[in-house]
């Protein structure tokens, strides 16, 4: 019997431990350069173009015709409004064509499946790029998209930042 | 100016001044060294306290103070090595390891201990509760009786037993005894599986660290951990561990070994956690839990002070001209001062680099087979520690 395999299995051990530890010890002390985890409150990671979040709606466009309301697999957007009605009204929220005091998604429910943007007339609701959704409590998650601004060069400008720090993510990812 | 004398003639390699000089205060352990339970003896009959009070109530109260110091250095140990240790993990791992609490989630640990501490403590119902109860208190105490005779600084220590080497070897069998009550008392399978591996583990890894303990000894020509440290001085190559070829491999071994006899990384058989949930103290929760967590991370602590102590040559440096520092008869109390922070620091530095060279095999090797475990004790570590032991008595006795 050769005691020579018993002595290279060792020699192999050994070795192979050796490399191992030498590609550890280089992360542990290049870390900052490798890191990926993302600090997520204080944070955010850059999201994809097409991120299907929480609605925007914009109200100026909107025409009350419930199309999306009716479409949604879920049923989670209700609508409440007068439609042709031409002076302000107290509470309520001017469109072109109708006045709307009440435009709600419940999140609890809403599976973002983006298929209220489709019969849209106008093309006034999309699912924005937010995702930071939650609240203390279920009724909270019920959330009104009336708002009094209109979609602006602002959020174009926004949209299109994100979309280059995506991409700038992206091409990180595979120089890595 | 002696002073300066001495760390002159170290410096032109006649390192056995300092080495000498070092051996002659040895004898005097209260030149500015600190031996707790001694000192808390004598200070009772400074006091006159000794007088009226029986001596076993003494030699119990010194020793509760020991069991408390030596606490609370495990406990803030903890805390320092958990968080390192999931630092570490994340840093070899492409991560952060915990951000939120305090700066670098410093306090991270001490958050997830205070959980620990507020959460319930469920005794399975068909558990043998009586041993359920004893042992993770077991684990702990095997730890803890270890700490004892294992020195911090030069002749900083809880109390320099004459068996110190021998004291350790034999009370780590309380652990191993704990261990195995936890297991078998828990009413579980996982920990029962836990529990065998433990004990084939620990049982057969102690034999290379007994060997190991042997050979070093016989060089030192004694127990004592202090008298052990204190025959290193001198350059670094007075070191056991490059003393002579054969105590460099058998420290390499005792290394190997510790992992095992700490049930760490690559030998955490015991309580493999994609085999076996978490192995012998898989029913246990809360403060239970967190004594088996604490046994675990002060034996990382312990068996790399006690490797510091055998092999890496203990409290000094290597270097006689710091060695040096607050040695001499005439040397200032600042200067004497200076060289006992200065060899604490010494000491406990090595054995957290040794901590750390633990947390690094960790994350870097995967966990061993039970037969491969077996094969290298018995069939690698045992053989070659046997040949060490045999080289390194005649390398004495012919150099």
């Amino acid at each position: 019997m050769s005691l020579k395999p018993y002595f290279r299995n060792i020699y192999r051990v050994g070795r192979s431990i050796f490399v191992g530890m030498r590609i550890t010890l280089r992360y542990f002390f290049h870390y900052k350069k490798r890191t990926v985890t993302i600090q997520y409150p204080h944070e955010h990671d850059s999201i994809p173009p097409r991120h299907r979040g929480v609605h925007y709606l914009e109200t100026e466009k909107c025409v009350m015709c419930w199309k999306c309301a009716e479409i949604c697999p879920v049923d989670c957007i209700y609508i409440e409004g007068v439609r042709g009605v031409d002076g302000p009204l107290k509470g309520g929220y001017r469109g072109q064509k109708a006045t709307l005091f009440k435009f709600n998604v419940d999140y609890t429910v809403c599976i973002f499946c983006g298929l209220c943007e489709e019969p849209c007339p106008p093309k006034c609701i999309f699912l924005g790029p937010e995702y930071d959704l939650n609240a203390t409590d279920r009724t909270l998650m019920e959330k009104s998209l009336l708002t009094d601004r209109i979609y602006t060069e602002e959020d174009e400008e926004f949209v299109k930042s994100a979309r280059a720090e995506s991409e700038r993510r992206q091409e990180e990812k595979k120089r890595r | 100016v002696r002073q300066l004398v001495l760390a002159a003639a170290g410096l032109l390699g006649q390192a056995r001044t300092v080495e000498d000089l070092a051996r002659e205060h040895s004898t005097s352990p209260d030149q500015g060294g600190l031996q707790l339970q001694a000192f808390l003896q004598g200070l009772a009959e400074d006091l006159g306290v000794a007088a009226w009070l029986p001596e076993w109530l003494l030699v119990c109260a010194s020793l509760l103070a020991v069991c408390v110091a030596v606490f609370a250095f495990i406990c803030v140990f903890d805390l320092m090595a958990v968080w390192a240790e999931r630092k570490v993990s994340a840093h070899m791992q492409c991560r952060l390891g915990p951000m939120e609490v305090g700066p670098h989630g410093v306090i991270q640990t001490m958050a997830d201990g205070m959980k620990l501490l507020f959460k319930e403590d469920i005794v399975p119902r068909l558990a043998d509760k009586p041993l359920y109860l004893v042992a993770p208190v077991l684990v702990f105490t095997g730890v803890l009786l270890r700490f004892v005779p294992l020195p911090f600084g030069r002749h900083l220590i809880a109390s320099d037993m004459d068996l110190g080497l021998f004291f350790v070897a034999s009370v780590g069998a309380v652990e191993v005894i704990g261990v195995i009550m936890a297991g078998w008392s828990s009413n579980n399978k996982w920990s029962l599986f836990g529990t065998m591996r433990t004990a084939t583990q620990m049982v057969s890894y102690e034999i290379p660290i007994g060997l190991a303990f042997v050979a070093v000894i016989a060089c030192a020509g004694s127990f004592s951990l202090v008298d052990i440290s204190e025959a290193q001085g001198g350059w670094f190559w007075r070191w056991f561990i490059f003393r002579n070829p054969f105590l460099f491999f058998l420290a390499w071994i005792y290394f190997i070994a510790s992992l095992a006899e700490c049930k760490r990384s690559p030998f955490d058989l015991p309580e493999a956690e994609s085999e076996l949930v978490s192995g012998f103290h898989t029913e246990y929760s809360g403060m239970r839990f967190a004594f088996f967590f604490m046994a675990e991370y002060a034996a990382m602590y312990l068996v790399s002070g006690i490797a510091v102590a055998i092999f890496l040559g203990g409290w000094w440096t290597g270097l006689p001209f710091l060695d040096g520092i607050g040695l001499g008869d005439g040397s200032s109390s600042l200067a004497m001062g200076l060289g006992f922070v200065l060899k604490a620091c010494v000491f406990v530095g090595k054995a957290f680099f040794l901590v750390f060279v633990q947390m690094w095999i960790r994350w870097t090797l995967p966990r061993v087979r039970l037969d491969q475990m077996m094969y290298v004790c018995w069939k690698v570590l045992l053989p070659a520690s046997l040949v060490c032991l045999l080289g390194s008595t005649l390398w004495a006795l012919i150099f």
